[in-house]
C-alpha cells in the first residue's frame, strides 16, 4: 500500500473488463479491499458448499460406510441401484405429485386469493396475516400439528369421522392415503406464501390501467383475465419455480408426519436419502442419491430460467 | 406494502360469497393451531371426546411441567445461539463479498458472482454426507460452530445478492464524492454503506434467522448430544419419548411455536416484506 | 502511516475480529468437560424410569466408592439411537459405554475400529461367572468387546381377557394354522387380534426371521450367510415371506398399524387395544409404562405363547428368536468405563433387577429369585434352546439387517411380494459379500 494519499485516478479501461462501462473510478485501495473481504465468503461458501457437492461425485462411486476412508470402488453400482429401486421411484413420482398439487391447486388458490385482498377492503390485512401463518411455523412444528389432526385415535380427523359415524381414518398409517394426506398439508402451509407473491405483483401493476378499462366498462372477470393475469406473467413464473425448488428439497414437513412410510409410500427424493443413506451410513449410495438430486436441481433451474423466465 | 385500491364493485351477495370465502379458508388454516393449542389444556380423554371445544377443566399442569423443567429453556436457547450467530456471521461476511461485488471493479467479478449464485441452485441436503464427513475431519462433530458454519455458508448466495443488489442502488456519487475526500473503501464500507443499509441488512438477517430457527436437517446430522439440540430437534425428540400423551406433546408444539408467532405478530410488516422481498429478489 | 490507513485497515480488521471473535464465542459456549478427573458417559436407551432409576444408582454407589470418578448418564429413545449411532460413533466425542444388540452390527464396529477391546481388563473368572452362549455373543475374532447384560425371546404376549372374548384357548394354539385360526375367531368377535407397530418396522420384521427360522432352522440361516444355493432368495426366505403374507391377508393388525411407532404399540397393547403383540420379552414392562394408566395388563391376565411351530419345517420347536445384549466400550472411553461396566453386571445386580422384573439376566443363577411367571418360562425356553438366533436386524449388519426390515414392513403392507422380498435382501446381502 505504497502512497498514502490515495488521490483519485483516472480509470484505466484496459484494467476492467472490456465493453463494461466504468461506474466507478478506481482508486488506491482495490487490492487490499478484495484481499481482505471476498476470502471469508469464498472460503466458507468453497468448503462447505461447493467441495461438498464435488466429493459427493467423488464418492458415489464407492461402497464406503463412513468409517476410515473409501477404498471399495463400486463404478457405477450405487446409480443402478437408485434407477432400479422401487421406492426411489415412489419419491421421484410423489415429488411430481408435489409440483403437480402446487400448480393445479395451490397456485390458483393462492392467486384467487390475492386478487381478493390485494384489494383494500376491510380486513385485509386480517387475512393476510392468517394465511401467511402457516408459512412462518417451522415445518417440523407443522408437520407434528398435522400428525395430531390426522391421528386416528386422538386427533381430529378421528373425531370428525366419529361424528358422522365412521370408522377412524388412519390416513398417515395407510399406504394408499399419506402421500395425499401430505399434499394437503403442503398446500396449507405454503399457499400463503405464494398469495404474498402474487400481492405484491398485483400491486406493482399501473393503476391506471384498470381505471382506463373500468371506464370502458370491463367486468371485473376481464379486468382479471386481460389486466391482471398477463402483468402477473413474471410473478406467476416465479412461484412456479419456488414451488418447484421447494418440492426438491421437501424433508422436514415429512418427517414428523410419515417418516417417508409407511412401506415407503410418501418417500420424496430427501427424505429417501435420508431413510437409505443417512441413516444406514451409506456414504456412497447416499451420494449418489445426491449428486442426482443436484442434476435435477441444476438442470430445472438452468433450462427454467433460460427459457420460461429469460425475459423477467 | 402500500395497500392499493382498484374501484371495486360487488354485490351485495358478491361480498357476503367474497367474506364466507375468506373467513371459511381462514378457519382451515387456524383450526389445527387453534386445537394444538387447547388441546394443551386437556387431559388425554378429553382430546377423544372434546377434540374442538374449550377444554372442560383447564389442565394448566401440561404446559407448566415443560415450562419447569429445563428441556424447553435449554433447546429454545441452543436455538438462538445458533440462529444468533448464523445471523451474524452471514451478515458480516456476506456484506463484505457483497460490498466487493458492488462497488470494486476487478477482473472475473461476474464470474465470481455467479460461483456464489450455484449456491442458490440446490438444497444443503444434497451434499449432507460430504458436508457430515468434511465437519467430522474438521472435528465440528457435535459443536455448534459445525452446525452454524455450512448454514452460514449456505446462507451467502441469497444474502450477497440481495446486498449487493442493495449496495449498487446506491447513489454513486457518494462513492465518488468519498473517492475525492481521500476515504478509502473500507471506510467508506463501515461509514457509508452499512448505515445506509440497514433495511436490506434487517431483511437480510431476517431472512436468515427465520431460515436457521427452523431448521432440522443439518443439526440432525451434526449434533449428537441433546444438550446441543436447537428446538426442532428437541421437539421431535420429546414426541418420540412421549409418543401417545397427546395432551403433553401439543402443549410442547404450542410453546414452541408460541416465540414464533409472537415475533412474527410483533414484527408482521418486516416479516413478511423480508420473506417475499427474500424470495422476490433473491 | 497515516492515520487514514490505519483507520482503513482498522476498519477491515474490525470486521475481521468480530468474525473470529464469534467463532471463538461460539467455542467458549460450548460446555466444557465436568470438573472429575474422569467422566465416564454412558448412553442407555432405558425408558423404563424405575430401570433407569436403579441404574442411576448403582453409579452413584460406584462413585462413592471411586473419587474423581463421575458417570454421566445420557438417555436416547430406542430408534433415535439406532437412526444416530453411526454418525455418533464418529464424533471426536463419542459416549464411552453404548448400547448393543451384539451381531453385525457390532463386527462392524469392531472392523471400523470404534470400539475398545476390553479382554485384557476381564479376569476369566469374571467371564466365567457368565452364561457362555451370552458371553461369546459379544465376542469377536477371539476379543471380548462388551459385556451382556440381557437375554431375551420373542413370542406372542395375550391378553387373557381378550382371547376368551373370542373364544380361543391359547394353550391350544401350537401350528400356524392354529394362530391364524385364532385370529379368524377373534376377528369375528370383534376384537383386534394383534398389535403391531409398523412404523419403526423391525417388530414386523420378527415374524419374517421366525417363520424362516421354523421353516429351515439353524442349517438354512448358515447356509445363507455362507452364499450356499439361493442364499436368502432360497425357498425357505421365500416360504417364510408367503406364510406371514397369510397372517397379514387376514389383516389381523389394529387400525393404523402402519403409523404406530414400537412405543405405540406397547401402549395399545396395555391398554387393550388388541389380544396379542409379538414382541420380545421386555413388552412386559413397556406395556406397562406405554399404557395411558401406567399400569398396563395386570399379571394375571397375561400370558405369553412361543412362536407357533410350522408343520413339515426343518427347524426345531425348541430354537428361539432373541437378543443377547448388552455394553460396549469405545476406543477412547477410559479403564474406568470398562471398571464401572464390571461393576454394575455382577451376580448381586443382575439377581437383583431379575428379581424386579427388569429383565432376564445372563449371569450364571442370577434367575434365582426372578418371579415373574412369564420371565420364569422365557428363561426355560432359552435354556431348553438349542439354537438361539439373534434379531436379524442386528445379526446381519446395520444394512441388511435394515433390509429385512423393509421387506418384512412391505409384506405387511402388502406392497412386494414374498419372493422379490428374499431376493431383495439376498441382493443386499450379495452387494456387502
Amino acid at each position: 500500500m505504497g502512497d498514502e494519499t490515495a488521490e483519485v485516478r483516472p480509470a484505466r479501461p484496459e484494467r476492467w473488463i472490456p465493453g463494461r462501462a466504468a461506474k466507478y473510478r478506481t482508486v488506491r485501495g482495490t487490492a487490499p479491499v478484495l484481499i481482505l473481504f471476498l476470502p471469508p465468503a469464498l472460503l466458507l461458501f468453497s468448503i462447505f458448499v461447493v467441495l461438498p457437492i464435488a466429493e459427493a461425485a467423488r464418492y458415489s462411486f464407492f461402497s464406503w460406510n463412513g468409517y476410515n476412508s473409501p477404498d471399495n470402488f463400486v463404478g457405477l453400482r450405487n446409480y443402478l441401484f437408485l434407477l432400479r429401486h422401487a421406492a426411489f421411484h415412489t419419491a421421484l413420482i410423489n415429488n411430481l405429485l408435489v409440483i403437480a398439487v402446487s400448480l393445479v391447486v395451490q397456485l390458483p388458490l393462492a392467486l384467487w386469493l390475492a386478487t381478493l385482498l390485494a384489494d383494500r377492503i376491510r380486513g385485509a390485512s386480517i387475512f393476510r396475516l392468517i394465511f401467511f401463518l402457516p408459512y412462518v411455523l417451522a415445518e417440523i412444528a407443522a408437520g407434528l400439528i398435522w400428525r395430531f389432526v390426522y391421528d386416528g385415535d386422538y386427533g381430529l380427523a378421528g373425531s370428525i369421522a366419529g361424528f358422522f359415524g365412521l370408522p377412524a381414518p388412519y390416513l398417515l398409517a395407510d399406504p394408499s392415503t399419506s402421500m395425499a394426506a401430505v399434499l394437503g398439508v403442503i398446500v396449507w402451509k405454503f399457499f400463503g406464501f405464494h398469495m404474498m407473491l402474487y400481492i405484491a405483483g398485483i400491486q406493482a401493476i399501473d393503476r391506471s390501467l384498470y381505471d382506463a378499462a373500468e371506464i370502458d366498462g370491463a367486468t371485473r372477470f376481464q379486468l382479471f383475465r386481460f389486466i391482471t393475469l398477463p402483468l402477473l406473467g413474471p410473478t406467476v413464473r416465479l412461484s412456479i419455480f419456488f414451488a418447484v425448488i421447494g418440492s426438491l428439497q421437501l424433508f422436514d414437513l415429512i418427517m414428523p408426519m410419515t417418516r417417508g412410510g409407511p412401506s415407503d409410500s410418501s418417500q420424496t427424493i430427501v427424505t429417501y436419502l435420508y431413510s437409505y443413506g443417512i441413516t444406514r451410513m451409506r456414504i456412497g449410495f447416499g451420494s449418489a442419491v445426491g449428486v442426482t438430486l443436484f442434476v435435477i436441481c441444476v438442470v430445472f433451474a438452468f433450462t427454467y430460467r433460460r427459457t420460461l423466465m429469460r425475459h423477467d | 406494502m402500500t395497500d392499493f385500491a382498484p374501484k371495486i364493485r360487488r354485490s351485495r351477495l358478491g361480498w357476503f360469497l367474497t367474506y364466507f370465502a375468506l373467513v371459511l379458508v381462514a378457519a382451515i388454516v387456524l383450526l389445527p393451531l387453534v386445537a394444538t393449542a387447547l388441546g394443551g389444556f386437556k387431559t388425554l380423554g378429553e382430546l377423544r371426546t372434546n377434540p374442538f371445544g374449550l377444554p372442560q377443566h383447564w389442565e394448566w399442569s401440561n404446559y407448566w411441567s415443560i415450562l419447569s423443567g429445563p428441556t424447553y429453556w435449554r433447546m429454545l436457547a441452543n436455538s438462538l445461539i445458533i440462529s444468533g450467530l448464523t445471523v451474524f456471521l452471514a451478515l458480516v461476511v456476506a456484506s463484505m463479498a457483497a460490498f466487493c461485488f458492488a462497488h470494486v471493479h476487478f477482473y472475473g467479478s461476474g464470474l465470481l458472482l455467479n460461483y456464489f449464485l450455484v449456491g442458490l441452485m440446490f438444497p444443503a441436503a444434497t451434499a449432507v454426507l460430504p458436508l457430515f464427513i468434511k465437519i467430522r475431519d474438521l472435528g465440528l462433530l457435535d459443536t455448534y460452530m459445525g452446525v452454524v458454519l455450512p448454514q452460514v455458508a449456505f446462507a451467502l448466495g441469497m444474502s450477497i445478492l440481495l446486498l449487493r443488489n442493495f449496495f449498487r442502488g446506491l447513489p454513486g456519487e457518494l462513492l465518488e464524492a468519498a473517492m475525492v475526500d481521500g476515504c478509502g473503501y473500507m471506510r467508506f464500507f463501515w461509514h457509508v454503506t452499512l448505515p445506509l443499509s440497514k433495511p436490506i441488512l434487517a431483511t437480510v438477517g431476517i431472512v436468515q434467522f427465520v431460515i436457521s430457527w427452523n431448521n432440522y436437517l443439518l443439526p440432525l446430522i451434526l449434533l449428537n448430544s441433546d444438550a446441543k439440540y436447537p428446538w426442532p430437534l428437541g421437539i421431535m425428540v420429546y414426541q418420540g419419548e412421549f409418543t401417545t400423551q397427546w395432551q403433553l406433546i401439543l402443549a410442547f408444539i404450542t410453546l414452541t411455536i408460541l416465540p414464533t408467532i409472537i415475533v412474527f405478530l410483533a414484527a408482521q410488516k418486516y416479516i413478511i416484506a423480508g420473506l417475499t422481498a427474500g424470495a422476490l429478489k433473491g | 502511516m497515516t492515520n487514514r490507513t490505519f483507520r482503513r485497515r482498522g476498519v477491515a480488521a474490525a470486521a475481521f475480529v468480530a468474525a473470529t471473535t464469534a467463532l471463538v464465542a461460539g467455542s467458549a459456549l460450548l460446555p466444557g468437560p465436568a470438573r472429575a478427573d474422569t467422566t465416564v458417559k454412558w448412553l442407555h436407551l432405558e425408558q423404563n424410569p424405575s430401570i433407569a432409576t436403579y441404574w442411576a444408582g448403582i453409579a452413584k454407589a460406584y462413585e462413592a466408592q471411586h473419587p474423581g470418578v463421575k458417570i454421566e448418564m445420557q438417555y436416547l429413545e430406542n430408534e433415535a439411537y439406532k437412526a444416530k449411532l453411526t454418525t455418533l460413533l464418529q464424533s471426536n466425542d463419542p459416549p464411552d459405554i453404548i448400547y448393543t444388540w451384539g451381531g453385525g452390527v457390532m463386527q462392524e464396529q469392531v472392523k471400523a475400529g470404534v470400539l475398545r477391546d476390553m479382554t485384557g481388563m476381564l479376569d476369566k473368572s469374571y467371564a466365567d461367572s457368565f452364561s457362555s452362549a451370552a458371553w461369546n455373543a459379544l465376542n469377536y475374532e477371539g476379543k471380548q468387546w462388551g459385556i451382556p447384560m440381557l437375554v431375551s425371546q420373542v413370542g406372542f404376549f395375550y391378553n387373557k381377557e381378550l382371547m376368551a372374548k373370542g373364544g380361543v384357548d391359547p394353550a391350544a394354539v401350537k401350528t400356524w394354522d392354529d394362530l391364524l385360526g385364532a385370529v379368524k375367531k377373534l376377528k369375528a368377535a370383534g376384537v383386534t387380534p394383534i398389535i403391531a407397530g409398523g412404523a419403526d418396522k423391525w417388530p414386523l420384521h420378527f415374524y419374517w426371521s421366525y417363520l424362516a427360522i421354523r421353516l429351515g432352522g439353524k442349517q438354512a440361516f448358515d447356509d445363507a450367510l455362507a452364499g450356499k444355493g439361493d442364499g436368502f432368495a432360497s425357498d425357505t426366505f421365500v416360504k417364510a415371506g408367503e406364510l406371514f403374507k397369510q397372517l397379514v391377508d387376514l389383516e389381523p393388525f389394529q387400525p393404523g398399524f402402519l403409523g404406530a411407532t414400537a412405543p405405540d404399540a406397547y401402549g395399545q397393547f396395555g391398554d387393550g387395544k388388541g389380544a396379542m403383540e409379538f414382541m420380545g420379552n421386555w413388552l412386559y414392562t413397556s406395556q406397562k409404562t406405554g399404557s395411558a394408566s401406567g399400569k398396563g395388563i395386570a399379571d394375571d391376565n397375561l400370558g405369553f405363547l412361543s412362536f407357533p411351530t410350522v408343520p413339515g419345517g426343518k427347524g426345531e420347536p425348541t430354537d428361539t428368536l432373541g437378543g443377547i445384549n448388552g455394553w460396549l466400550v469405545t476406543k477412547k472411553a477410559p479403564d474406568a468405563a470398562i471398571d464401572f461396566l464390571k461393576f454394575f453386571i455382577t451376580l448381586d445386580h443382575e439377581r437383583e433387577m431379575a428379581a424386579q422384573g427388569f429383565f432376564i439376566p445372563v449371569v450364571k443363577g442370577a434367575d434365582a429369585d426372578m418371579k415373574n411367571p412369564i420371565f420364569r418360562a422365557v428363561a426355560a425356553n432359552l435354556a431348553a434352546s438349542k439354537y438361539h438366533q439373534l434379531f436379524y436386524d442386528q445379526m446381519l449388519g446395520p444394512n441388511v439387517g435394515r433390509v429385512v426390515n423393509d421387506v418384512s414392513t412391505n409384506i405387511a403392507a402388502g406392497t412386494i411380494s414374498p419372493k422379490d422380498a428374499a431376493q431383495q435382501v439376498q441382493d443386499a446381502w450379495a452387494l456387502e459379500h
